[in-house]
């Protein structure tokens, strides 16, 4: 995990420094060249690029992710004060779009010859396959212009002072990603429920007298969750970088706006700082779904002590 | 069968929690906006998020927009028409030889409470000439040669040599308090609003400031609102979270607002003018006559029909009405296809030629740049045009000269001087108006200064320095209850003291 870190860390300060000077993203018409070369080294964008990295290698080993070269505050107090709007955002529409996916795919599944069962199949393929932005703007067109329930966009300034406010704001984005997100993952669902319902002990246990419910809850559920957890995961992490999109269609001021804005200003410390933070949030989410499945799972569990007694004996 | 129970226990679930998150919107209240009393801030929205507080720093529109008149002050204040007036300064006395400028500062303390003082305008006016600077104007306030407080009140200042636009320049110069110490994410000037709040991505939020020495704010505050998406801005204010936006950057959404009937369309002059730039210093550009011949081919009316629904004007020279030196030169190089190619055959190109046209891909430049190939086919000029990013404009255009033609707005009020500078990017080198333009400068009366802007403004457009494809209008949409707000667009000035509602 730490060397994937490390790589990622290299490839991006490498990477964006390709993309040209950043101070040409800061200056007027009026700046002569001599402002321009004053203008790099008040950056520090002047000195060899391994000084530069050296540098800030040296500062995310104290915590210090460094201060934008464009709005010249502190990194990590922007990112903070941004996840304010993100976290929120992603684990609701997270929530909102399982709680989606779960009945409409196993429906889908298990009624699968049935006419909804086709029409709740075809729906999450209709909603997985519309791109994200393209949701919030039907969602804004239908919800804020013409039947003005719901704002176009935006977030309280005061953030969650007042939580009712910022729930509301978050109302149209949330939707947005939990539709397309939901049917993304009601699509792994039922089929994964289609596996499971082929499979011989499910026919065993309903042989063996028992009620359909109870052989779906005592042996499909346990044995389908595994696969699905780490699906979860990868979902989990698709949905942070789906509120990137969605940020910047509602203009909600999160991540996913500074990161934008970051590349859009060739701000590079605002845009490492938030790659970086995705990176390590989204090998965290890897991390813990490998976690959960092994503690679920006594197949992954006995394969891992088992590598261990080869180990000890070796 | 009790089996079919669960997953219908689960749709049910589903839909309650979707119904929850949707009541919960529409219990309270979606547009804060419009209906707030004369105790709630005022609205603005903006698509220019200044990228930072301190312009030092390298700045944008946005900060001029939102900061200056407002949050901070000069010695002077551009007005809404063009004109120049006294604000910390109660005005000033020139020297015989123009010299030597004494500025007499008036009462008024920044929001830390400290004094305006000489040594404040000393600090501000050498912060800006600093080498790491990227403050505007800094290369025309260059004049300065020297800055002393000559008591705590007055400040002299003494120029390298005459400059009849300092005091104008000066219009664009905060006074900071020398004492500040952190101006990225906090102010200390002199205006009539303090900064209450700075959230970098979404707002800016002022209040008025009690102890303001001049005519106190309309209104109860002012709230930016930062969008990065034009469409969410034009949705903010349709449904009510902002009340006015400070420019439309196309003419596309007027039709809704109109529509509405909520709304007043408030149509001013800016001083943005739409460019297609040569490198004149590069063949074919550097002949005239190639230049001429592309300027008639245009048909820079119906373009201007196009892109803003008439709206906007059409100029034939850098100078824009509002401004010192301006004529009407639309006809200068007439929109003329015979003419054209009659010019272009002159020149050795009868059979055409290509070019590469490097396009920024923001607001209009790609449309203008598709029109532009369009008008040229009819000559034989074969466009190829290379979209760009803003930056990368910046890099390879401005800073390398690397280009043989360009798209570009310029925004900056009396800019004409960018053609006296033959390193400018476009590379125009006129001896005359560079004579002209420094005469101007030193010119002893406004009239003489403004005759000698005029001749050179006529000569660059008799040379086809550049294409000056039409000036745009400035744009701005307000709820019907909004009154005061600024009608003209000088450079991105924004002065929101006198916007009230109701």
């Amino acid at each position: 995990m730490l060397l994937s870190l490390a790589l990622a860390v290299t490839v991006l300060f490498v990477v964006l420094r390709l993309l040209g000077n950043p101070v040409y993203a800061l200056i007027n018409l009026e700046a002569t060249p001599e402002d321009i070369r004053a203008a790099s080294a008040a950056l520090g964008v002047d000195r060899p690029i391994f000084v530069q990295f050296a540098d800030y290698i040296g500062g995310l080993f104290r915590g210090d992710l460094g201060t934008s070269f464009s709005s010249h505050l502190s990194v990590s107090d922007e990112i903070l004060r941004r996840l304010n709007v993100t976290v929120p955002l992603t684990l609701i529409s997270f929530a909102l779009s399982v709680i989606i996916a779960i009945p409409v795919g196993f429906i889908a599944a298990w009624k699968s010859r049935t006419w909804y069962g086709t029409a709740f199949s075809a729906i999450s393929q209709l909603g997985g396959a519309i791109p994200v932005f393209w949701v919030g703007i039907l969602l804004v067109t239908l919800f804020a212009l013409n039947l003005g329930v719901l704002p176009a966009g935006g977030f309280p300034r005061q953030d969650w002072a007042d939580p009712l406010d910022a729930l509301t704001s978050l109302t149209l984005p949330v939707l947005t990603i939990a539709i397309v997100s939901g049917s993304e993952l009601a699509r792994y669902v039922r089929s994964a429920t289609l596996d499971i319902l082929d499979r011989d002990y499910l026919r065993t246990a309903r042989a063996l007298g028992q009620p359909f419910s109870t052989a779906l809850w005592r042996h499909a559920l346990r044995n389908g969750i595994v696969p699905v957890i780490s699906i979860l995961a990868i979902q989990l992490a698709t949905t942070f970088v789906g509120a990137v999109v969605v940020e910047n269609v509602f203009a909600l001021p999160g991540l996913g706006d500074m990161l934008i804005a970051g590349i859009r200003q060739q701000d590079f410390p605002n845009v490492q700082g938030v790659l970086l933070f995705s990176t390590v949030l989204v090998l965290v989410i890897g991390f813990l779904g490998d976690v959960l499945q092994r503690l679920l799972d006594p197949r992954l569990r006995s394969s891992l002590s088992g590598n261990r007694r080869v180990k000890a004996s070796a | 069968m009790s089996s079919t129970r669960r997953p219908r226990l689960l749709v049910g679930l589903a839909a309650l929690a979707i119904s929850a998150i949707a009541l919960t919107g529409c219990t309270s209240n979606a547009g804060s906006g419009t209906s707030g009393s004369d105790k709630d801030p005022i609205n603005v929205g903006s698509i220019y998020e200044p990228t930072s507080l301190d312009p030092i720093k390298g700045g944008s529109s946005g900060i001029t927009e939102a900061f200056t008149g407002n949050v901070y002050e000069g010695l002077f204040r551009i007005t809404d028409d063009a004109k120049v007036e006294p604000l910390l300064a109660t005005g000033y006395k020139v020297s015989e030889d123009g010299l030597t400028y004494t500025f007499p500062l008036r009462e008024a303390t920044f929001h830390s409470g400290d004094p305006v003082t000489a040594e404040d305008v000393v600090f501000s006016l050498n912060r800006i000439l600093s080498p790491e600077s990227l403050g505007a104007r800094k290369k025309q306030l260059s004049v300065i040669s020297n800055v002393v407080a000559t008591d705590p009140k007055t400040v002299t200042v003494t120029l390298s040599k005459k400059s009849s636009s300092f005091v104008y320049n000066l219009g664009y110069v905060w006074i900071i308090n020398h004492k500040a110490k952190d101006l990225t994410s906090t102010e200390d000037g002199s205006g009539p609003y303090t900064l209450a709040d700075y959230r970098k991505g979404s707002s800016i939020s002022l209040s008025p400031y009690t102890k303001y020495w001049g005519d106190k704010p309309k209104n109860a505050g002012i709230e930016f609102h930062y969008y990065t998406d034009p469409t969410a801005l034009n949705n903010a204010l349709l449904t009510g979270q902002v009340d006015v936006i400070t420019g439309l950057t196309s003419p596309d959404a007027l039709p809704q607002f109109e529509k509405s009937g909520k709304f007043n369309i408030i149509e001013g002059t800016s001083t943005t003018k739409e460019l297609l730039a040569f490198n004149d210093r590069v063949a074919p550009f550097d002949n005239v006559q190639v230049r001429k011949a592309i300027y008639s081919a245009i048909d820079r009316k119906k373009l201007l029909e196009s892109i803003w629904d008439g709206r906007g004007q059409l100029i034939g020279a850098m100078v824009p009405p509002s401004e010192p030196g301006y004529l009407d030169l639309k006809d200068n190089n007439p929109y003329d296809v015979d003419l054209a190619k009659k010019l272009l055959a002159e020149s050795g190109h009868a059979d055409g030629f290509s070019f590469t046209l490097d396009t920024p891909d923001s607001g209009v430049h790609p449309t203008v740049a598709e029109f532009i190939k369009g008008e040229l086919a009819k000559i034989n000029i074969d466009v190829k045009i290379n979209l760009i990013t803003d930056d990368k404009w910046a890099e390879k255009v401005y800073g390398a000269h690397d280009f043989q033609a360009t798209m570009q707005d310029h925004v900056n009020d009396r800019d004409i001087y960018f053609y006296q500078n033959p390193d400018f990017y476009w590379g125009y080198n006129n001896a005359d108006v560079q004579k002209w333009l420094d005469e101007a400068e030193a010119a002893a009366t406004p009239q003489e200064q403004s005759d000698l802007i005029a001749k050179a403004n006529k000569q660059i457009s008799d040379d086809a320095a550049s294409v000056w494809l039409y000036l745009n209008p400035q744009l701005r949409v307000a709820a019907k209850d909004i009154k005061g707000v600024p009608v003209n667009g000088m450079n991105s000035l924004f002065y929101v003291s006198k916007i009230t509602r109701g």
